[in-house]
């Protein structure tokens, strides 16, 4: 097999996946809109899963992007592009946050409530602020999706050394400004649902979860459209490999996350920050908090952790569809607790979601790929990331 | 297409070409001369120089914990409210420094980092070194220092147990796991080298002979054959595995020694991620410190290239920022929990008077780093230098930071203390680096500070499909 750049030629998604992403759209629509009339709280709840889910995906694929150039790596380089265009997500977040921004009085509880404690936090839980944050994050994210896509693409063309060194500078910047954006979103929008309650762990354990719900979308992507030629002919399991180790490198920093917070709330046991525990202890939530660790840890880890697994592209699958399960498992244990206090709830409102979400991604992909090669097959890395074996 | 190639080599970096690892294209003969050249010559002045300004303060260690010995632990400053002063900073700081070799060793090596491997093994050493010298502290601030077997658990007559929900014994299991995988992962990349070294010692003298035998014994009978080899790596590979949790867990269980106390600025949950950010930066600190030593003393500029010191002041910047960005959520997560005690403990921090010690270490972990922003000041061997410095006694001072002004502020201010250091816990300070610093130096002179296998593999004519004598094109 020839691994020269050349190799690669464009071909167009079948229809099929245009179709399967409206379909699902167009259900997921419709289900959230039923959803809306029946139970109006409870969807506006699942918006909140939406968003996150969302969000964090498209942040995080333009974070795997910046780290490609920051650390110089090859193997990703023939996968870039299907990074770019999963994190064109954000360019959506704008509707997204809609719903979320005109119910905040019915979601969130410091923007009618207060206290003590809650007078205390006026400065940043009030509803200006919020916006203007979110106005800030989205708009900075958008900003650097343009410029490192926009770079990219050109390179396609151009072949130009100095369009990479200029993604390298700006991915210097945007590790930094995404790890603030991202801890400061997953505060406003998960955090304050539970507005007495604080831990300094919180941002980094959304952004790992997220990270690995973006390496699941995308393998899941890249594997599909690579075993039916639509890659570079010199894509090869060594590149599901990686994908894997990335996953699987997430997946436990995940559980080291959720641990460092869950087991030092418990052992220290203050009351200003157990509640928040204890909200996922009562009732029935205390079976969603335990299959966490099996769900969201035990079960990717071995289906992981060997070499073959991450080399064979049906298990791989299986392990990608199965992370972002657990990753929305875990955006339903984070939200839904503020909804549902007595237990947790399970319907085809949620099912909806989940196919909107779906419907989302896969749609706002087959767009993408209309457009733009799958391959950026003007970086000069392409050759040496088509090399990379193990 | 050509012509757009050749103008952009001009104007910056070629992306398209591997950066080599090692330059001037050195033969493997070469390798194994320059490695083997400090071990088989004779020392210079500076080296005994060195040795003997290190023994020196080893010898006021020694005196120290001797005097600690026989004493007990009131000759140090600790005291209520203060009872966890100098012994545990220092413990937490040596600890922290030995991260740097377990990362570059095992992380590094599971994300195919082959610059890792000029460097690998003078880290893992001083991981070894770190943590025997971070060791001594718990072991004499348990006040009983003649009675460690009671750190661990084993049935007894008395029926007596350890405390099982103590952080401080978590530490016992995790440390000694730390020292003994980073001992074996150390061991098992030296036998090679050892059998090479073995090889080259051919003299009849009564030295030589006793070093052979030495270097025999230690290569375990190592033929460089393939079956050898293939052992080799598969063991090497799941000593990196097993390895590369361990980076994580010791200092988590370290931070958990604080974290797990319900008091003010110790207990948060970003401690463990935090403490491991901040292991790994200090670490990495101090291997460049000593670094830029060793390559110039023992000339291997070609083998621990400026590209390879570079690559680490991007880590220091990378941890230091993340250092950076749980100092700046402690203080904002303190405000917004509406705690007003846990927003004293961060106020009193800044602004009580032990302000100057936590702005040293702002100044030191967070802003010092951040000039490895430009590319000529990373790659500024004076510049990493001082900054390494610098960020080594940020480092150290963020533990003081934690430990103290914690302490010295009780929930009553009637409970208010204050803490001197005595003379005795500044010999145990100084003189720990005296024990570090005569370990590393006998180290630099008995062993192969770089591995000479793993150096050889990352050659350009170590790659199965290498052209001799032409390029790629």
């Amino acid at each position: 097999m020839s691994t020269h750049t050349s190799q690669y030629q464009k071909k167009d998604l079948p229809p099929v996946v245009g179709q399967v992403g409206f379909g699902l759209l167009g259900v997921g629509l419709l289900l959230a809109l039923v959803s809306f009339f029946v139970d109006p709280l409870r969807t506006k709840f699942i918006s909140i899963m939406l968003f996150m889910f969302l969000a964090g995906i498209g942040v995080t694929s333009l974070f795997m992007v910046a780290i490609e150039y920051l650390a110089g790596a090859v193997w990703s380089t023939p996968l870039r592009r299907i990074f770019e265009m999963f994190s064109s997500l954000i360019l959506f977040l704008p509707i997204f946050a809609l719903p979320v921004v005109f119910s905040m009085q019915d979601l969130y509880e410091w923007t009618h409530k207060t206290d003590e404690i809650l007078a205390r936090k006026a400065a940043y839980l009030n509803q200006p602020f919020f916006m203007v944050r979110l106005a800030v994050i989205i708009g900075l994210w958008i900003v650097f999706y343009k410029l490192f896509t926009g770079n990219s693409l050109k390179q396609d063309t151009t072949q130009d050394q100095s369009l990479t060194a200029k993604n390298v500078k700006l991915s210097a910047l945007f590790i930094p400004v995404m790890g603030l954006s991202i801890t400061a979103l997953s505060i406003d929008f998960l955090m304050s649902l539970e507005p007495h309650w604080f831990s300094t762990i919180f941002g980094v354990n959304f952004f790992i979860g997220s990270l690995t719900a973006a390496l699941a979308v995308i393998t899941i992507a890249v594997v599909l459209l690579n075993e039916n030629g639509y890659l570079h002919p010199g894509t090869v399991r060594d590149h599901y490999y990686s994908l894997g180790f990335g996953m699987i490198a997430a997946t436990v920093f995940w559980m080291y996350t959720a641990f460092s917070q869950g087991m030092l709330i418990w052992y220290a046991n203050i009351p200003e920050e157990t509640p928040w525990y204890l909200h996922r202890w009562d009732g029935d939530w205390k079976v969603i908090t335990l299959a966490q660790i099996l769900v969201h840890f035990i079960i990717p880890f071995f289906l992981l952790v060997q070499r073959k697994n991450k080399r064979n592209p049906n298990r791989m699958l299986f392990a990608s569809v199965w992370i972002l399960f657990a990753h929305l498992f875990d955006l339903y244990w984070v939200v839904m607790p503020a909804y549902r206090p007595q237990g947790p709830i399970i319907g085809w409102n949620e099912l909806g979601f989940v196919l909107l979400a779906a419907g989302v991604i896969i749609t706002v992909f087959h767009q993408q790929t209309k457009r733009k090669n799958l391959v950026a097959v003007g970086d000069p890395k392409l050759q040496r990331g088509l090399e990379f074996r193990l | 297409m050509q012509v757009a190639n050749k103008t952009n080599a001009v104007e910056g970096p070629d992306f398209s070409k591997e950066t080599p690892v090692v330059l001037s294209s050195p033969s493997f003969h070469d390798i194994t001369e320059v490695i083997s050249r400090p071990i088989e010559s004779k020392a210079g002045m500076k080296w005994y120089i060195a040795l003997a300004v290190a023994v020196s303060l080893f010898m006021l260690e020694i005196f120290c914990w001797g005097i600690s010995f026989y004493y007990g632990t009131g000759m140090w400053g600790n005291n209520i409210p203060v009872a966890w002063a100098f012994p545990i900073v220092n413990f937490v700081f040596w600890i922290g420094i030995g991260h740097a070799g377990t990362l570059i060793s095992a992380i590094l090596f599971l994300f195919r980092q082959k610059w890792r491997n000029g460097i690998a093994r003078f880290a893992e050493g001083m991981t070894i070194f770190a943590v025997m010298t971070a060791g001594l502290f718990p072991l004499f601030h348990t006040g009983r220092p003649w009675l460690p077997l009671y750190l661990f658990p084993y049935p007894n007559k008395h029926a007596v147990w350890t405390n099982f929900l103590s952080p401080l014994l978590w530490d016992v299991f995790a440390v000694s796991t730390y020292f003994t995988v980073s001992l074996c992962f150390w061991y098992v990349g030296l036998i090679p080298d050892f059998a090479t070294l073995r090889d080259r010692t051919l003299g009849k003298d009564f030295i030589s002979k006793v070093r052979k035998t030495v270097y025999s014994v230690l290569s375990l009978g190592w033929r460089f054959s393939n079956r050898h080899w293939r052992h080799y790596e598969r063991v090497y590979l799941i000593l990196a595995g097993v390895s590369t949790p361990l980076v994580l867990s010791v200092h988590t269980i370290v931070s958990f020694d604080f974290a797990v106390a319900g008091l003010p600025g110790w207990h948060t949950t970003i401690f463990p991620p935090y403490f491991v950010a901040g292991a790994i930066f200090s670490g990495f600190a101090m291997v460049v410190t000593v670094l830029v030593f060793i390559r110039y003393i023992f000339d291997m500029e070609h083998i621990i290239t400026i590209d390879t010191l570079e690559k680490m002041n991007k880590i220091i910047l990378l941890t230091g920022t993340l250092v950076g960005y749980a100092y700046g959520m402690e203080f904002f997560i303190a405000w917004y929990s509406g705690n007003i005690v846990e927003q004293f403990a961060f106020i009193n921090r800044a602004f009580g008077p032990y302000a100057w010690a936590y702005w040293i270490m702002i100044s030191c972990n967070v802003i010092t780093p951040q000039i490895f922003w430009f590319r000529n000041l990373r790659r500024s061997v004076p510049i990493m230098f001082i900054a390494s410095i610098f960020v080594n006694i940020g480092m150290w001072f963020e533990r003081y930071v934690i430990t103290v002004t914690t302490l010295v502020r009780d929930f009553l201010p009637s409970s208010w203390g204050w803490y001197n250091p005595t003379l005795v816990d500044f010999g145990l300070l100084i003189g720990s680096f005296g024990m570090f610093f005569t370990l590393t130096l006998l180290f630099v002179k008995f062993m192969p500070v770089v591995a000479i296998s793993e150096v050889k593999g990352v050659l350009a004519q170590a790659k199965p499909h290498h052209h001799h004598g032409g390029g790629h094109e």
